[in-house]
């Protein structure tokens, strides 16, 4: 039951963290392979706090989910205002993560790459499965309000957009914050988990895992990547299956899903609207 | 010491650019940075690994066998996860998500079949040193560094003078317009896969013999990548330039900065010159075609 | 609606070049206040650039763009669009995966002040605007007769009615210049006589100046005046309907005489 209990606990902690990124992939259109740094910042950050200090753990983590936030601002302003290519953009927030990784690598604080062992276990799944409802309804909030609205018009259309009086890096960089705050807010409920972290848990590796799902689970959709994250991390865990097979599935389902399936399980769609009739008619498309 | 750094740094750069060439001849044709590429320089290594120890055979046909066995996979690789994308036009975006998938699945796949152990070849050169105006150079280390001299030369040859050559450079302005003039674009981008695959066997056997054998070697290769940005994506002399100076900024910042920072400052030169100069050195202008 | 003194909108020795090539040469014209004004010209005369450089998707390589007596030349599309300038594009640009009220309903946010944490915790208060401007939004659909298609999603939409759903997303950022790129492009006669009433009945409600591009010289010679004639990025004549069609240099260039066509 334990065991059970703690590969939800760690699925629904992974599923925070793709909710972040599926706002900026999914919704916003920006691809990243470096959102397990931000995964990092939270958890170091929040770690250090109830690690060295006398810092109560809700604080901890929003301090976590904060300074993620904070260092995205420091990728996000020179190249989403540089309006760079979409893949230089994916390539160079890799290098930041990166570069990152090798910072905390040589911290002091952060002891280095043998990792910071000993944290206090504050979370429990009630914590997570609360933030992660919170997540969500955070986030579904966010899609329908101005700022989300204005994203999703980025993704569709970046001109068009534009002449509907949105300021398009104003409107990635925030969705960038938010989809990185999530992410920290995810890593500082991992450290406070797992009581042990490590420079190399926050690699390139887990932003393509985190990215496999978002992509997976479907462009512009919240369910469909948070099923897809849940049942890439129980799957394998409760089949016990070893870390490097599941990462050659990732590989293998990211190529078929390229190949075959682009827009994901439930692209552009929510799992509510499977019940829901197709609304509208569906008149013909234009020649 | 500052004679040593500069040697030091050449001749990292070298093994750099060696890696870079196929970065940008991948993305001079096809406008996608081929992230499998690091996981090909492997497989190359294992293959020369294999050539090696169980055949035991020399120096030059472990060379042959790998860059024949890494051509092959290049090639396989573009076939099985390309060029449907290729075919319906996907962004360049979607290419470099699928080579990204190839590359954690190759490398996991070795990693989960033949294991995490570090191999290393049998000592080719020894270790041997030529001293050259009071440094000292490992013989390994300047044999790279010609030869990768020598190869993408003799690229750089093929493509200026040859039929295939002419025809990549065609498709490289214009890959509508070649196949309308009767060029097959398929054997066209195989060539292209196999040249590349071609230099990923001899940087992964020149990898592998300096260092050793194992599943994430293929890590290095982000630093060639940041070389071909550095250069120029797209552009050959530029992959060369953009070796060599990576090499040397490395070199001389971990000895005369910290070593530490060298990874860092790597990173940042990448963000850089995507943001201000995404062109690189010498590359050729390239617009997203979204 | 009257032209009052100052027109509303103008520009001046507007210039703008594509490696050597003059796509715009040295333009200069003004828009009054209330008219319709069109803009017609044989295909690669420049009309579309002028659009693109007054919504600041270019930047002029000389010239510059008045909007009530102020500059604008050079300002941020989103800008553009705030002073009171709106768009639509020959290539249909729609939200295409959203539906037609989400396309509408994505300018008229852009105007409002939200509380960002109001928004993200769904304050009553949020609600409520979201409400209101749902209803203006199916209202603009209303007035363009796509009321029954506010669900449905942009792509899905017949052509026609794609290049109306452009119209109402362009008044929904409550512009008093609105831009129409070829807004009859692919219709039939019927279709752009319909269009033509709904032009003029758009001017009239929302109280606009409208300037259009259009090949349909039906169209043109219907509902604009004056008419602005470019023909290789300048100004070729400028007048009524019936000034132009008599001009010898309009017929010229429309019959391929003189410089002729690209």
């Amino acid at each position: 039951m334990d065991y059970i209990l703690s590969i939800v606990t760690l699925a629904c902690i992974n599923m925070i963290a793709v909710l972040g990124l599926s706002i900026f992939t999914g919704f916003t259109g920006l691809f990243s392979f470096g959102h397990a740094a931000f995964v990092g910042v939270g958890a170091y950050t929040s770690a250090v706090l109830t690690y060295y200090y006398p810092v109560p753990f809700p604080l901890a983590l929003a301090a976590g989910a904060a300074a993620a936030g904070a260092v995205s601002l420091v990728i996000g302003v020179p190249t989403l205002r540089a309006k760079l290519r979409s893949d230089y953009f994916a390539i160079a927030i890799l290098g930041f993560g990166e570069a990152l990784r090798v910072i905390l690598e040589n911290l002091g604080i952060t002891n280095g790459a043998r990792g910071l062992p000993g944290i206090d276990d504050h979370t429990t799944l009630p914590v997570v499965l609360l933030c992660l409802a919170g997540g969500v309804v955070v986030a579904r909030n966010f899609l329908r309000s101005r700022w989300g609205v204005a994203c999703v018009a980025v993704r569709e259309d970046p001109v068009a957009a534009e002449l509907s009086g949105v300021r398009i890096f104003r409107t990635r960089l925030l969705s960038l914050v938010v989809s990185a705050v999530f992410c920290g807010l995810s890593g500082g409920l991992l450290a406070h988990f797992l009581s042990f972290i490590q420079p190399v848990m926050f690699t390139l590796t887990q932003s393509t895992q985190l990215l496999a799902a978002v992509i997976a689970g479907g462009m512009g959709s919240i369910t469909g990547p948070l099923i897809a994250s849940f049942v890439f991390i129980a799957l394998p865990e409760a089949l016990r299956v070893a870390q490097m097979w599941r990462l050659v599935a990732y590989g293998l389902l990211l190529v078929l899903i390229m190949v075959y399936r682009p827009q994901g399980l439930m692209g552009y769609r929510e799992l509510s609207s499977l019940w829901g009739k197709r609304a509208g008619p569906s008149a013909g498309r234009r020649p | 010491m500052f004679l040593q750094t500069v040697i030091t740094g050449l001749s990292i750069g070298g093994i750099y650019a060696l890696m870079a060439v196929g970065y940008s001849l991948v993305f001079s044709v096809l406008n996608f940075s081929n992230f499998a590429h690091g996981a090909v320089i492997m497989l190359g290594a294992y293959v020369g690994l294999a050539l090696a120890t169980k055949l035991n055979l020399g120096f030059g046909l472990v060379l042959a066998g790998s860059v024949a066995g890494a051509g092959i996979i290049a090639v396989l690789n573009e076939k099985l996860a390309y060029s449907s994308l290729r075919g319906r036009k996907a962004p360049s975006l979607y290419l470099m998500i699928s080579a990204m998938g190839c590359a954690v699945f190759l490398e996991n796949l070795v990693y989960a079949t033949i294991g995490s152990r570090f191999y290393a070849f049998p000592e080719f050169f020894g270790r041997q040193v030529v001293t050259l105006w009071g440094s000292s150079v490992s013989l390994l280390d300047g044999g790279a560094f010609l030869f990768a001299l020598l190869a993408i030369f003799g690229l750089h040859l093929f493509i200026r003078r040859t039929r295939t050559g002419i025809a990549i450079r065609a498709g490289v302005c214009d890959m509508t317009m070649c196949s309308l003039m009767g060029v097959d674009l398929n054997r066209l981008i195989a060539v292209v896969f196999l040249l590349a695959g071609g230099f990923a066997g001899v940087a992964g056997v020149f990898l592998g013999v300096k260092y050793l054998v194992y599943p994430t070697m293929g890590w290095v290769t982000n630093k060639a990548y940041i070389a071909a940005v550095i250069g120029g994506l797209g552009s050959l002399p530029g992959a060369l330039a953009g070796g060599l100076i990576l090499g040397m900024v490395e070199t001389f910042v971990s000895t005369y900065v910290s070593s530490v920072l060298r990874d860092v400052f790597s990173f940042t030169l990448l963000i850089a010159f995507l943001v201000w100069r995404p062109n690189g050195l010498m590359g050729i202008d390239s617009e997203d075609k979204v | 609606m009257n032209s009052p003194a100052a027109p509303l909108f103008s520009v001046r020795g507007l210039t703008k070049h594509f490696d050597g090539i003059k796509a715009v040469d040295s333009l200069s014209f003004d828009v009054a206040e209330g008219s319709i004004t069109g803009i017609i010209g044989p295909n690669g005369a420049g009309k579309t650039t002028v659009f693109n450089i007054v919504t600041g998707l270019y930047r002029p390589t000389a010239g510059s763009v008045l909007f009530r007596g102020e500059s604008i030349t050079g300002l941020r599309p989103d800008r553009v669009v705030r002073r009171g300038i709106a768009r639509t594009f020959q290539n249909i640009r729609l939200f295409n995966r959203r539906s037609c009220l989400d396309n509408v309903m994505t300018p008229l946010f852009q105007r409002e002040r939200c509380s960002f944490l109001g928004s993200l915790l769904g304050t009553p208060s949020t609600r409520r605007m979201e409400r209101e401007l749902r209803e203006r939004a199916v209202g603009l659909l209303q007035v363009l007769g796509l009321e029954r298609f506010a669900s449905t999603q942009a792509d899905n939409l017949p052509y026609g009615f794609q290049r109306k759903l452009e119209i109402a997303r362009a008044l929904a950022t409550e512009p008093s210049l609105l831009l129409l790129d070829e807004p009859a492009a692919g219709m039939n006669p019927e279709e752009t006589r319909s269009l033509a009433d709904l032009i003029a009945e758009v001017r009239e409600r929302f109280q606009v100046t409208i300037l259009l591009i259009e090949h349909h010289m039906d169209l043109v010679m219907n509902i604009c005046s004056p008419i602005v004639v470019m023909n290789f990025g300048a100004l070729l004549a400028r007048g009524t309907p019936d000034e132009v069609r008599a001009d010898p240099a309009v017929v010229a260039a429309y019959l391929g005489k003189g410089r002729g066509r690209r």
